[in-house]
């Protein structure tokens, strides 16, 4: 079918016919930044996290006696 | 660096968004021949245009980031494309979502504009499997934004293509031949702007979220003594690495740190 014949003299949709159709296309739209947000938050947790684990090896590296071994604060973080 | 400004652009695009959704459904007459249907057109516009833009965009991107060599301008470029890409699956679907309720199909393959638009996207969708495929960051970085480049000069010319088609049935927006209504104008005018905006708070927002990941990295290389990038075998990816050199404020942020 050609595109002609298609779009020939189409009547327009009543309101609750054509209603769910718009509400379709701003439900995708919302939808795909809902998703991208998503994404994005679990990022930022990620990073959070991983800069709550830099902070307490440097506040266990601190909270060290001068005189006491260095803690192997890369071994605890990989174990971690 | 890149999360100066995000705040006050994201208000603008809340309030822009906003004052865009309330023209549509408030201000805006309805068409004559399509109705309420016609609502779509705010929001499926805007989409394509932005999307089509974006890709031009990230060609000249990819041009700096070959004329300097300085991988900031690929992560932009790469950015610009990624959010494209995610704007043209909304241009894609709302429009097949129009196309069902207004001529009763899913997709009409004689009508350029579309096929068009499909052709330009996938064109673009082989720009990640791409980038993955070359494990090199430098080459992939240089790879990359040649594709970048060759595909940005394909947008504008497949445009003029698709106008200069004598027989479309897509209607026309922009140009001499747009009957437009004053009131329907000026909404079209507010969403695209909407859109625009909301696509440049998304990708402030992505190159801080990579910018800040990298600052990080740097830190924990720092703090932790772990080998640097450029010397670890570095997990293949897709998504262009900031090296510590490009990141600004890297060092300083290390050095306070300790």
């Amino acid at each position: 079918m050609t595109a002609a014949i298609v779009l020939g003299d189409v009547p327009a949709l009543p309101l609750h016919e054509a209603g769910k159709y718009v509400a379709a296309a701003y439900i995708v739209l919302f939808a795909l930044m809902l998703v991208y947000l998503s994404i994005m938050a679990i990022r930022m947790s990620r990073i959070e996290r991983e800069l709550g684990e830099l902070l307490e090896g440097t506040q266990r590296a601190a909270e060290q006696p001068p005189g006491a071994p260095e803690p192997d604060v890369q071994r605890e973080s990989t174990l971690a | 660096m890149y999360g100066k400004g995000l705040r006050a652009l994201s208000i603008a695009t809340v309030a822009a968004m906003a004052l865009a959704l309330s023209l549509v459904f408030f201000y805006a007459p309805l068409d004559a021949e399509q109705g309420f249907l016609q609502k779509i057109f705010y929001l499926h516009v805007p989409l394509a245009i932005v999307a089509l833009c974006g890709f031009v965009l990230g060609a000249l991107l990819a041009i700096a980031h070959l004329r300097t060599r300085d991988p900031r301008w690929d992560m932009r470029s790469y950015v610009a494309i990624h959010m494209s890409l995610i704007f043209g699956v909304g241009a894609l679907i709302t429009g097949s979502i129009w196309a069902k309720g207004s001529w009763g199909h899913w997709w009409v393959w004689s009508e350029p504009t579309l096929v068009s638009f499909l052709i330009v996207f996938l064109l673009y969708a082989t720009y990640q499997p791409l980038r993955f495929a070359i494990e090199d960051p430098e080459r992939q970085a240089r790879y990359a934004s040649v594709f970048a480049i060759t595909a940005g000069a394909f947008v504008p010319l497949n445009f003029m293509a698709v106008r200069l088609a004598s027989a479309y049935v897509h209607p026309r927006v922009l140009g001499s031949t747009s009957n437009l209504p004053g009131p329907m104008a000026l909404t079209f005018l507010v969403s695209l702007a909407a859109m625009a905006l909301l696509y440049a708070t998304l990708c402030k927002f992505e190159l801080t979220a990579k910018h800040t990941r990298a600052q990080l990295r740097a830190l924990r290389r720092r703090l932790l003594g772990e080998i640097p990038d450029t010397q670890a075998r570095r997990p293949r990816s897709a998504a262009p690495t900031l090296q510590p050199g490009a990141t600004v404020g890297t060092q300083a942020a290390s050095r306070t740190a300790l």
